[in-house]
């Protein structure tokens, strides 16, 4: 997946330049640095309210930060961004009411990345049924269509807020299986997670957060070759420690 | 551009249900209002007059001449039009903060998309505008039916005949709200959109700061008033006034333009750096 890192003499990536935030008095994000690089799994670690979905929030421009400097490609984040990268929040980000042919629908309107061939891929590989309505969509149907709205865009960049949180296990196995598909292959992919095991064997480079700092980053297949250690074999280590 | 009036259309479609039920309340309530005073002046001047033996001249000189005046001050007429106006300042608010709360995380969506943030605030303004002008031109249309129906149903003699023009300008309540002339029509609307602005302003203040900016808010909107009032103000209490009433007119008109445009670039700077999902 490393492959297709170097475009045009610069690297294309995320760069996440010594970030902070405060909500309040309270220290969220404490200098958080890290690289995400295009054609690589980074998955963000670290148990509920280290700051995992605050970083994402602050990457897509959703919540402003104290200091610090986040660049894709080298540029800001603007308009024009959001053809570049998407962001998959752990809950739909669509209007309930709205049907799953209606929520494509907008996505079309708005995004010349929309790639409807690919929707409707997804529609068939998920089992989703366009007129189903958001609403009343299961737990893991939700997070599906969710997926769909985010991958069916033709982007470089795809972040996921713990993807597999709270749903059953065959929707997270279906889910799974996207991340080893051509959906995702070429992308540069940012995923928050507290639980690694299902997509453990797929990241590239995990970055491990505990109260607003990066306690480590490493590249997991380094790690796994160099030290025979297993992310979760890191983990212990180092929020044991 | 384009986007903007993609993003008008989606707003409007958003609370179309709940405006053609406010269209479907007035017409209704007024038809039914209308009809229904008609028909009791009707079976009072008959009681009087075939029953109780009282001459026309003399019903006429009691209870006074049926007309649309009658009409516009029953709550018949003014409950729906209170309703509309009610649920139109509550969506003021409700078209921000139905992004974000409940289920929807929908305001995540409306910020990335590939627009200028501004647009969004736009449309949401456009949004209420068209809503209130539609309102405004339902009522235009349904005066003269209502005119019609007194016309019909109450004989000539028992009529005044006004135009619905004239009985509204009769109403003082209403000619604030469809005013005789192009200009006042302009200036009371004109009031009413200024003020949307800056609440969605200070909408924008509170997403962004949380409780300080509930304060900021209040504290934006205090401080635009007080630039709209001042020239007024320093009339009133130095009695001086360096400008003609025509002047201060103009002055007023300005100021009130630059309040909208600040409320925007201030808008367009808190949804591109301050806002917060």
């Amino acid at each position: 997946m490393k492959k297709l890192r170097i475009m045009r003499g610069r690297e294309k990536m995320i760069e996440v330049k010594n970030i902070t935030k405060n909500y309040g008095r309270k220290k969220v994000l404490k200098g958080v640095s890290f690289t995400a690089n295009k054609g690589e799994i980074t998955c963000l670690i670290g148990i509920n309210g280290v700051g995992k979905t605050t970083i994402m929030n602050a990457i897509m421009n959703l919540t402003p930060i104290k200091s610090g400097e986040i660049l894709i490609d080298g540029k800001k984040v603007d308009k024009a961004s959001y053809e570049k990268i998407t962001f998959i929040p752990d809950e739909i980000t669509m209007l309930q009411q709205m049907r799953i042919e209606e929520a494509m629908e907008f996505m079309k309107d708005f995004y010349t990345s929309w790639n409807q061939k690919r929707a409707d891929e997804m529609l068939h590989f998920f089992r989703l049924e366009k007129t189903d309505r958001i609403s009343e969509l299961s737990k893991g149907n939700r997070a599906k269509a969710n997926l769909l709205l985010g991958l069916a865009l033709d982007v470089d960049y795809v972040l996921m807020d713990e993807p597999f949180s709270g749903i059953d296990i065959f929707s997270r196995e279906q889910i799974a299986e996207v991340f080893t598909s051509h959906l995702i292959e070429e992308r540069g992919v940012i995923i928050t997670t507290h639980e690694i095991h299902d997509i453990e064997h797929l990241i590239d480079k995990a970055v491990l957060l505990d109260q607003g700092v990066i306690l480590k980053e490493f590249d997991a297949e380094e790690v796994r070759e160099k030290e025979g250690k297993s992310i979760v074999d890191v983990m212990r280590e180092v929020y044991r420690a | 551009m384009k986007n903007y009036l993609k993003l008008v259309n989606f707003e409007v479609n958003r609370f179309i249900k709940v405006y053609l039920s406010l269209i479907g309340i007035t017409v209704v309530l007024q038809l039914v209002g209308t009809f229904l005073k008609s028909k009791s002046y009707l079976k009072e001047a008959n009681w009087m007059i075939y029953k109780e033996g009282v001459p026309v001249q003399e019903f006429l000189e009691m209870n006074g001449y049926m007309d649309l005046v009658r009409v516009l001050g029953s709550w018949w007429f003014i409950f729906p039009i209170i309703i509309c106006i009610a649920v139109l300042l509550i969506y003021v608010f409700l078209i921000w903060y139905r992004d974000w709360f409940g289920k929807s995380t929908f305001i995540y969506r409306l910020l990335m998309l590939p627009t200028a943030r501004i647009n969004i605030y736009l449309a949401k303004a456009t949004t209420i505008f068209l809503m209130v002008l539609g309102l405004v031109a339902l009522q235009l249309v349904l005066l003269p039916i209502e005119n019609k129906m007194i016309d019909v149903m109450i004989p000539d003699e028992f009529q005044m005949a006004l135009t619905s023009k004239e009985a509204i300008s009769s109403y003082h309540p209403l000619s604030v709200l469809f005013p005789n002339y192009f200009s006042d029509f302009l200036i009371y609307y004109g009031i009413g959109f200024m003020v949307v602005f800056l609440i969605f302003t200070a909408i924008l203040f509170e997403r962004s700061f949380q409780v300080k900016g509930i304060f900021y808010g209040i504290i934006y909107i205090a401080i635009m008033m007080g630039i709209l009032v001042a020239p007024i103000f320093t009339v009133l209490f130095t009695g001086k006034s360096y400008l003609y009433p025509l002047e201060l007119f103009y002055l007023e008109i300005i100021l009130g333009i630059l309040v909208m445009i600040l409320s925007i670039l201030i808008s367009r700077y808190l949804l591109n750096k301050k806002i917060t999902v």
